[in-house]
């Protein structure tokens, strides 16, 4: 597998979803949980949802809160308050020995069912260890301020607090990864949607994107290393918004796909990103639930004019969502709806 | 007012760390606590909402100046008690059952409190029965309503039913990331508030009766 493989995609005029979580929920609700623990049968729903929409890449869930509970379980935090913990005061910042999930136990299982049985490939997933951090803190924004205007761990607890929970969280994924890794994952979905104008001021960033270097694009830069390593490739993703100076940097990461939200011109992107990299992504599918704000004729006209634009800049392009198609309860067949409009474009172009 | 007052800019820039100083100026000056309250820290804060909807100023600045009014109010709270100054309103903010993102819910309940509201912050993954016991305890004129996932959406309109049917006469204000004016009016909210730096304008329009501002 290499960087050509994604780039043959985009030149085939690929459209796919990430839909992982709306194919799942086709499944009679009582069956979801055992599903979620039972590697071969999630790694079926993987393989339907991939064939599904022609996407030759088998997707995990976007669950963003895996790695948090096993970080915290591991620190012995009682399950029931997992979900809601935030740190006050740093943990010890040794190395504890991680405790992976089920569900996590079953996503490595389901990767390597893909890897067995079908021709599809194996992508692991993960939360990008800035987004993690910030699941960690009841305040993950104060300190990022703080520490973009020069305060350190000693002059401010909370930028302390910050640091530590960022190696933590670069930890834990590392660990994560290398298990997906030796799962056969051939590519990793790294989902940093943290990493965004909310944490990060572009006034700040005006003057200085060090702190943006810092504590997004180094410690994702360490995730980029460990996958070189092993010769897997990088699938970046952020949703949230961003500033042209974000996107230029996660070009740097060298992925060989880089999804974006809906927040964006990927026309315009295509001006910061380097012309190897498939830019991936990104009709507003949080928004698809609405029939009033995006009908199935508005969604095939972005799609078209979205393709019509990508094609005039002539970089790589592979028509999607803008993140995880989730299923809404009571709106599945409306959201399907749009997904089927705007995959029913794939072709040659 | 004056802007230029030195507690209104220590809000306005967030520097927290200077507060306890200014604050205590203030009051050396003789300056009552309800005055420092509405003509010092208030204003502060409606210009940082006026900034951050003009794109001057982003999060991360308006939530160090909520950071500093609040480090003023806590300040001044026992003046305020003392002096049986009360907030005009009072609010009830969570997010929804099923949703464990808080970030957008704690600085629209930031927003609230600059803006001289008393918040009461249920938390997050909320149940509406738990909004419904909130409202019948606190007699609130405002809940807000938060969910970032397309998932817990729905929980919204269950909550914003459960309120309804309790009788509840709280004007009821939505927002969060998938949200649109469309699926507030389409669940029966009195509001919606596209980002926290709105929240204030959305909020007061509805507990004054009046309309917003285009």
């Amino acid at each position: 597998m290499n960087r050509d493989f994604y780039l043959t995609l985009a030149k085939n005029g690929q459209a796919f979803p990430v839909a992982t979580h709306l194919t799942l929920h086709e499944q009679p609700a009582a069956d979801l949980p055992a599903i979620l623990l039972d590697g071969q049968r999630l790694g079926q729903v993987l393989a339907t949802s991939a064939r599904r929409y022609r996407n030759p890449l088998a997707v995990p869930l976007m669950d963003l809160m895996l790695e948090k509970q096993s970080l915290l379980q591991s620190l012995g935090i009682p399950a029931e308050l997992i979900d809601t913990y935030h740190f006050t005061a740093p943990p010890a910042d040794g190395a504890p020995a991680f405790t992976f999930t089920p569900r996590m136990t079953a996503t490595c299982a389901a990767l390597r069912y893909i890897a067995a049985e079908t021709d599809l490939v194996p992508v692991g997933m993960c939360i990008g260890p800035f987004s993690l951090m910030t699941k960690l803190l009841s305040d993950p924004i104060t300190p990022v301020f703080l520490a973009a205007g020069g305060a350190d761990g000693e002059e401010e607890p909370e930028v302390a607090l910050m640091e530590t929970c960022l190696r933590l969280s670069l930890r834990v994924i590392t660990e994560y990864v290398t298990r997906q890794i030796a799962a056969g994952a051939r590519a990793l979905f790294v989902c940093e949607p943290a990493a965004n104008l909310v944490y990060f001021s572009p006034n700040q960033l005006a003057e200085d994107f060090g702190i943006f270097e810092r504590l997004v694009i180094e410690p994702n830069r360490q995730l980029r290393e460990l996958l070189r390593q092993h010769h897997v490739e990088l699938i970046f993703h952020d949703c949230g918004e961003l500033t042209d100076g974000m996107v230029s940097r996660f070009a740097k990461l060298e992925p060989v796909m880089l999804s974006l939200g809906s927040s964006r011109k990927l026309w315009e992107d295509a001006r910061l990103v380097p012309d190897n990299i498939v830019l991936y992504g990104n009709l507003p599918s949080k928004h698809f639930y609405s029939d009033e704000t995006y009908p199935v004729a508005r969604v095939r006209a972005m799609a078209a004019e979205l393709r019509e634009k990508m094609r005039a800049t002539g970089h790589p392009f592979i028509l999607g969502s803008e993140c995880d198609v989730l299923s809404v309860p009571g709106s599945e067949q409306i959201i399907q709806d749009k997904v089927n409009a705007f995959t029913a474009w794939s072709g040659a172009p | 007012m004056d802007e230029q007052h030195p507690l209104t800019q220590a809000v306005i820039r967030g520097r927290r760390k200077e507060i306890p100083e200014l604050v205590k100026q203030c009051v050396d000056a003789g300056e009552d606590a309800k005055s420092i309250l509405e003509n010092r820290l208030v204003p502060g804060m409606a210009i940082v909402g006026e900034r951050f909807k003009k794109n001057e100023i982003f999060v991360p600045e308006m939530l160090v100046a909520a950071r500093a009014m609040k480090e003023a109010v806590k300040i001044l709270e026992p003046l305020l008690v003392a002096a049986g100054v009360k907030p005009e309103f009072t609010a009830v903010i969570g997010t929804v059952e099923g949703d464990l993102h808080d970030i957008g819910k704690n600085l629209v309940a930031m927003m609230w409190k600059g803006a001289n509201i008393d918040v009461i912050d249920l938390g997050v993954n909320v149940a509406p029965a738990k909004f419904v016991e909130a409202a019948q305890q606190h007699k609130p004129h405002l809940i807000g309503l938060s969910a970032l996932l397309t998932t817990t959406m729905p929980s919204m309109k269950t909550t914003v039913a459960a309120l309804k049917q309790s009788g509840s006469t709280a004007k009821v204000c939505i927002g969060g990331a998938p949200i649109t004016q469309a699926y507030a009016d389409e669940i029966g909210a009195d509001g919606y508030s596209r980002d926290a730096g709105s929240a204030v304008d959305v909020a007061l329009a509805l507990l004054r009766g009046t309309a917003l501002a285009a």
